[in-house]
């Protein structure tokens, strides 16, 4: 397999590092390498937080511009910050609302560049769930649903359902499952969620 | 055979202990913080009983691990790399010296500067100070090198550095490992007064035998594969080659790959110092042009000694200052083929036009900040309060950032925030002016290098008034246990230091400690502090202000809570998310007032105080 490159990108507080372990853990149990690169120290305290993680045989940690195959964001405007991560055909999940995404600023570069945009509201809906911290699962539960990339949702489940906490084990595969129905319904033409 | 997704902090702590490292030292700094808590980890759960700790600086951590080195046994300290220039004096004179047992010194580079006061290349320090040096490519040879870096050590009986960047120290990468075995070896000092304590005179000897060394390690080095290796096919001649090492010779064996250019060459140099010759020699005649990709700075392309084929910084084709980013090299590398007259990588612009539109999107700009709660803003709210117009020196950790509150106006060094609050009172007293002074300093730092200033200070009579910001840990660094508190890094209980003890040992009369989180009473203390520095029988004056790390203790820093509302009488003014800067106040673009962000209060209700209008209130 070539290596497959995710850039994660969010605020501080959001879970990111929670995020980058899900993922990372998932790709250890199906016995690919992996290499990541994380925020710490005085750059962690601003606010702007991403995580390069390189599943596959890659060298180096950090993802060049223009190489990233998926690009998935807690925030709108982070989403935006780091689109130049993006290679031409990439893919780009955003915690966003569908209606005004994207920014009609960068629809042309996306077009140009072939990136296929896809929104959920995962904050407000893992608040709905009861999890305003869960942001991270649900961005994660989302970007499952389009079958993309090395790691399926049934493989992310299950990493969610192995390291989640008892008390949690619960709430969090509910957003997982209703996050990634969303997705399914995307793609469905059920729902609106993309450009 | 276990695996985990380690940090390559992580990745060296097993390092050090596979190769038998009994002895470790540390004082916290970003990028090198997780290697003492990891390194803890790991011998903990082998029951290792290695003796690792905190130090309170990293001269003093040096100094610890140097004398295990010279009684046999294998001691490694490790630290960000402005620590190295507080360790420079030790270091310098151990390469002299050397040792017995085995005796690495890691320090961690921060090209960007991501947290760090410069972008200095500790390959630099060890040319300096004529140290052996290694430059790991990934965690995976981090940890590697480290059991090399020991085995050099102790054959040729000289200190050697390792200095993982960033990138590596950072980097998260999954690492297999054993079970780990103990091999302790005892202590055995063996009394050598010429060698350990030698005069000047064996001074000359050493530093002759310590030349002649570097003749046969430079030899070594020109064999050392996998880190010191070239792809030349025999016979073969080349018009460009790259010559690179550490994290830049990852980035471009993964652009080698992937663009499929196998008919460049590559010369790796991770043990660049000293500096393999017949190696460099063997790659130099092979080619016609080679290009020099390093971090940060030109310590092997001034080793290579040849402008006419060498590109590089001193020809313009790498920057001078910045990481060396993945698509910076991919762009520095077309041009250089180009110039030759040769295939680029390839017609990418490397991100330049995504990078453009999102520079014209005007996106938030998020600054670093304190948290919310934290009590260094309601200290810093307190000191501009009760004296706006004093100069403002202070210091290194979280509280650097006081400078969006308008409270910190230097910034230099560790312990800097004292020695130059003596400096300005001395420039100022000498034109007759009582200047008021108010450093800042944090409680770690304050131990690190604040007292030798102070004491200075009290005894050349300056004048000022010193807040030391005692939140009871190291925040910035990934909360370390503080002298303050006695825990230790191993969770064993340590001897508690005071500061109240230190700072009336330092010669200082004056000291209050007041709970910042009252802001009232602390604006008060601050201009009885001023008094006193001004009356002409008064002196310096010190006060504590002490409250918990609101992320370390989130119960004990919030005692009680407080639900906070904004009135009507709020006119936008904006000075609590402006000036008092607290993430959880918003403005609210279409009532044109301010709001609280419920998930970032965290009910301190420092706020409460604070607001020009009295527009914050309790629910």
């Amino acid at each position: 397999m070539r290596t497959m490159n995710y850039v994660l990108s969010g605020l501080g507080g959001q879970g990111i590092l929670f995020m980058t372990r899900i993922f990372a853990t998932t790709a250890l149990n199906k016995g690919y390498n992996i290499l990541g690169a994380e925020t710490h120290g005085m750059a962690q305290r601003g606010g702007s937080v991403v995580s390069h993680l390189r599943i596959g045989d890659a060298a180096s940690s950090l993802i060049r511009a223009g190489a990233a195959d998926f690009l998935i964001s807690m925030d709108e405007s982070e989403a935006y910050r780091h689109l130049p991560y993006l290679k031409k055909g990439g893919k780009l999940f955003a915690n966003a609302s569908s209606d005004a995404f994207p920014d009609e600023r960068v629809a042309g570069y996306l077009d140009k560049m072939q990136i296929e945009p896809y929104a959920m509201e995962a904050g407000k809906t893992a608040m709905e769930l009861g999890s305003p911290r869960s942001t991270n699962l649900a961005m994660i539960a989302f970007y499952s649903a389009f079958g993309v990339g090395p790691l399926s949702a049934d493989d992310l489940r299950a990493t969610v359902d192995n390291i989640s906490p008892g008390p949690f084990k619960e709430k969090n595969l509910k957003i997982f499952d209703t996050c990634h129905d969303v997705g399914r319904k995307i793609i469905s033409g059920d729902l609106y969620g993309t450009f | 055979m276990k695996e985990e997704f380690l940090l390559g902090n992580g990745a060296m702590a097993l390092g050090l202990l596979e190769a038998g490292c009994q002895i470790m030292t540390s004082y916290p700094g970003t990028p090198s913080s997780e290697i003492l808590p990891e390194m803890v980890r790991f011998s903990k759960a082998a029951n290792l009983n290695t003796g690792i700790e905190w130090s309170v600086n990293e001269k003093v951590a040096f100094d610890n691990a140097f004398a295990a080195a010279i009684s046999g046994k294998r001691a490694a300290c490790c630290m960000k790399m402005v620590g190295l220039n507080v360790a420079a004096d030790s270091f310098m004179s151990a390469a002299y010296i050397g040792n017995i047992g085995g005796f690495v010194i890691i320090s961690c580079d921060d090209p960007g500067p991501h947290s760090s006061q410069t972008e200095q290349d500790s390959r630099m320090m060890a040319r300096l100070g004529k140290v052996p040096v290694f430059d790991p490519a990934s965690p995976e040879e981090a940890r590697e090198m480290i059991k090399t870096a020991f085995d050099l050590s102790e054959e040729f009986q000289v200190p050697v550095l390792v200095r993982p960047a960033i990138r590596i120290c950072h980097a998260r990468q999954n690492i297999k490992y054993d079970r780990l075995e103990s091999n302790m070896t005892k202590a055995e000092f063996k009394r050598e007064p010429s060698r350990w304590a030698s005069t000047p005179k064996f001074r000359f000897m050493q530093h002759k035998a310590l030349n002649e060394k570097h003749v046969q390690i430079a030899e070594k080095f020109s064999t050392l594969t996998p880190y010191n290796i070239h792809n030349l096919a025999k016979g073969k001649h080349y018009p460009f080659g790259v010559v690179t090492g550490g994290v830049p010779s990852s980035v471009i064996r993964d652009l080698f790959e992937e663009y499929e250019r196998d008919d460049i060459p590559v010369l790796k140099l991770g043990a660049p110092y000293p500096f393999p010759e017949k190696l460099s020699d063997e790659f130099m005649d092979a080619c016609d042009k080679v290009l020099v990709i390093e971090e940060t700075d030109t310590v092997i392309e001034y080793m290579l000694r040849d402008k006419h084929k060498t590109l590089g910084r001193l020809s313009g084709h790498v920057p001078m200052e910045g990481e060396l980013l993945p698509e910076k090299i991919e762009m520095m590398l077309n041009k250089a083929l180009l110039d030759c007259a040769l295939d680029p990588l390839s017609g990418s612009d490397c991100g330049m036009e995504a990078f453009g539109l999102v520079g014209s999107l005007e996106l938030p700009i998020r600054k670093p900040t304190l948290c919310p709660g934290c009590p260094h803003r309601a200290s810093f709210y307190s000191i501009r309060k009760a004296l706006p117009k004093a100069i403002f020196p202070s210091d290194i950790g979280c509280y650097t950032l006081g400078i969006n509150l308008g409270v910190v106006d230097t910034v230099l060094d560790m312990g800097a925030g004292i020695t130059m609050a003596s400096g300005f009172w001395n420039a100022y007293i000498q034109d007759d002016v009582k200047k008021p002074i108010v450093a800042t300093m944090g409680d770690s730092t304050f131990f690190h290098s604040g007292t030798t200033g102070l004491i200075n200070a009290v005894y050349n009579d300056a004048r000022f008034i010193l807040v030391i910001l005692d939140n009871h840990i190291t925040a910035m660094t990934g909360m370390q246990p503080a002298i303050t508190q006695g825990d230790r890094v191993d969770g064993r209980k340590g001897n508690a230091i005071s500061l109240e003890t230190i700072v009336k040992g330092c010669g200082v009369e004056y000291l209050k400690v007041v709970d910042p989180y009252d802001t009232r009473h602390m604006i008060k203390v601050v201009k009885e502090a001023a008094e006193h520095v001004n009356d002409p029988d008064g002196g310096i004056a010190v006060v504590i202000a002490r409250h918990p790390c609101v992320i370390a203790f989130k119960d004990e820093a919030i005692p009680e809570k407080f639900e906070i509302e904004i009135s009507d009488e709020c006119d936008d003014c904006g000075f609590c998310h402006l000036r008092f800067e607290c993430p959880a106040m918003v403005r609210n673009e279409e009532t044109e007032k301010t709001e609280i962000n419920p998930v970032l209060c965290v009910q301190c209700g420092v706020c409460l105080t604070i607001c020009p209008k009295n527009a914050i209130e309790t629910v």
